[in-house]
């Protein structure tokens, strides 16, 4: 892989937030090998941080350091630095000394939201689940459009078994962002998990409506892809076990009123799941698993 | 007295599911058999979701599957596995028991296993296993106290192939082969990633 391409893929990387470690450790110590940093401007310092978080990830703390040291040259002070400097301890102090590290940052600037969010997950780490929930309300409270704060409190909660709480953490994540499928497909699944299938339901067939190609596509000619076929699993599983069990038809914790056609979307998922297994994939591969499927679909 | 023998295939398995999401919890279920003579061979493993553990959907669905392929194959499901998010963290409840709880109920010598995160880079076996406690349905299930220990020789608990561990750091290491493991989250992206075999990561015991 030549220095530039290297390059390229880790600043793509970057835009998306990915974490792949491995790799950008990799391609990262590529191009310090070969000096293309020189030649990267100002955003070898993103660079950098990319670099030297991936390195604390696979456990190459020496090459975290050389990068750290300088940011920290660079920037002396900054805040940004300082957080990097607090997880580069984070992974070889007792959590305790990097709790410690990040209240001292935070008295003396309330205002660094990424301390105070590593400080949150540290917290996290060491089973201290109220406080974190505690902190990362008020956090919440504060900076109420972070919406991966909405997220974490959501996980938190659902690792805890507290699901209703949970998908009151994604309520807001869904305001915060009406159209992405993925936070709608997550709040389907929560409040499945919670017990209360027509609002599961409801959602599962809201993430189709956001996903399932493009409208003018007759809906028999398309062929569910990814997320949808995901969804249609939940709708699938939603109408079976309602049918099985009437009571959970009018049993619902949001109020979510009882879905009218419960027998046509059966009907119209099993329909669904069948032709997402038929159909060639992108590549023209098989689908894998399509009799242990048509027989899941077809049992009732 | 049941004793439990772990395949070759069914550990590199669990190592390869482990290793391509190393800073997530993952989990799976055990496919095997009991023998006659009182051993549960635990010949293969599916893997199921490394994404929103716990959600409950999916997992059913997974659960279902898999125990619909293991059928086929004149095999049940005789476990489940998983790794925790942190490599401290070594704790099968709440998640993993309520599945576990649930494949004991279909069979009853279920055994569960938890992957020890300090141990798998190491060359020795890297699981934990948990097994119900007698008596009262509700109780929590525990690491029993095996004499000796659970995958040393004559053990209750032992693999196949004593040298699974080190085989399976080296595919990881040397051959990225988790780069090809897929498990059910990732075939509910794309139908073509076969979960359920994972023929790509069969390799046979050197």
């Amino acid at each position: 892989m030549s220095v530039h391409s290297a390059l390229e893929e880790l600043a793509r990387y970057r835009a998306r937030n990915k974490r792949a470690s491995q790799e950008v450790f990799e391609k990262g110590t590529l191009i310090l090998q070969k000096n293309g940093h020189k030649k990267m401007g100002d955003e070898v310092w993103d660079f950098l941080e990319q670099l030297a978080l991936a390195a604390i990830d696979v456990g190459r703390l020496e090459v975290a350091d050389r990068c750290l040291r300088q940011l920290s040259d660079k920037f002396p002070q900054s805040p940004r630095v300082n957080c990097l400097a607090g997880i580069r301890l984070e992974a070889s102090e007792p959590p305790e000394t990097a709790l410690k590290y990040y209240s001292d940052l935070l008295e003396a600037d309330p205002t660094n939201v990424a301390v105070w969010k590593r400080r949150i997950s540290v917290l996290r780490r060491m089973g201290q689940m109220e406080e974190a929930i505690s902190e990362l309300s008020q956090y919440l409270d504060t900076f109420y459009t972070d919406i991966e704060g909405w997220l974490e409190l959501a996980d938190i909660y659902a690792c805890c078994n507290q699901y209703d709480y949970s998908l009151q953490a994604l309520s807001h994540t869904l305001l915060l962002a009406p159209q992405n499928p993925v936070y709608a497909l997550q709040f389907a699944e929560t409040a499945y998990t919670a017990g209360d299938l027509p609002l599961s339901l409801k959602m599962f067939l809201m993430v189709i409506d956001m996903t399932d190609g493009d409208e003018t596509e007759c809906l028999s000619e398309s062929t569910p892809l990814g997320i949808t076929v995901r969804a249609w699993y939940g709708v699938k599983l939603c109408t079976r076990r309602m049918s099985r069990d009437p009571q959970l038809v009018t049993t619902s914790a949001s109020g979510t009123s009882p879905p009218r056609h419960a027998a046509i979307l059966d009907e119209l998922a099993t329909e669904r799941l069948r032709v997402a297994y038929s159909s060639a994939g992108k590549k023209g591969d098989i689908a894998q698993g399509r009799g242990i499927v048509f027989s899941w679909v077809a049992s009732p | 007295m049941v004793s439990y023998a772990l395949s070759h295939r069914a550990y590199v398995k669990i190592f390869l599911h482990a290793a391509k999401h190393p800073h997530r919890p993952v989990n799976g279920v055990l496919v095997g058999s009991a023998s006659s003579s009182g051993v549960v061979d635990i010949q293969d493993v599916i893997p199921l979701l490394h994404h929103w553990t716990s959600l409950s959907p999916m997992m059913e669905i997974g659960l279902d599957l898999a125990k619909g392929h293991a059928e086929c194959l004149g095999l049940s499901l005789v476990g489940y596995y998983q790794a925790c998010e942190r490599t401290d963290d070594a704790a099968l409840a709440p998640v993993g028991e309520r599945v576990a709880q649930q494949i004991q109920n279909q069979f009853n010598d279920a055994i569960a296993f938890v992957i020890d995160g300090d141990a798998l880079g190491s060359g020795e076996a890297a699981l934990i296993p948990y097994l119900p406690q007698p008596g009262a349905d509700a109780a929590p299930w525990r690491p029993p106290s095996f004499d000796p220990p659970a995958f040393t020789p004559g053990s209750q608990v032992t693999l196949v192939n004593p040298a699974s561990p080190s085989h399976a750091v080296a595919l990881v290491r040397d051959n990225r082969l988790h780069d090809q493991f897929g498990d059910f989250d990732d075939h509910l992206e794309d139908v073509t990633i076969d979960w359920l075999s994972n023929k790509a990561c069969i390799i046979p015991s050197v």
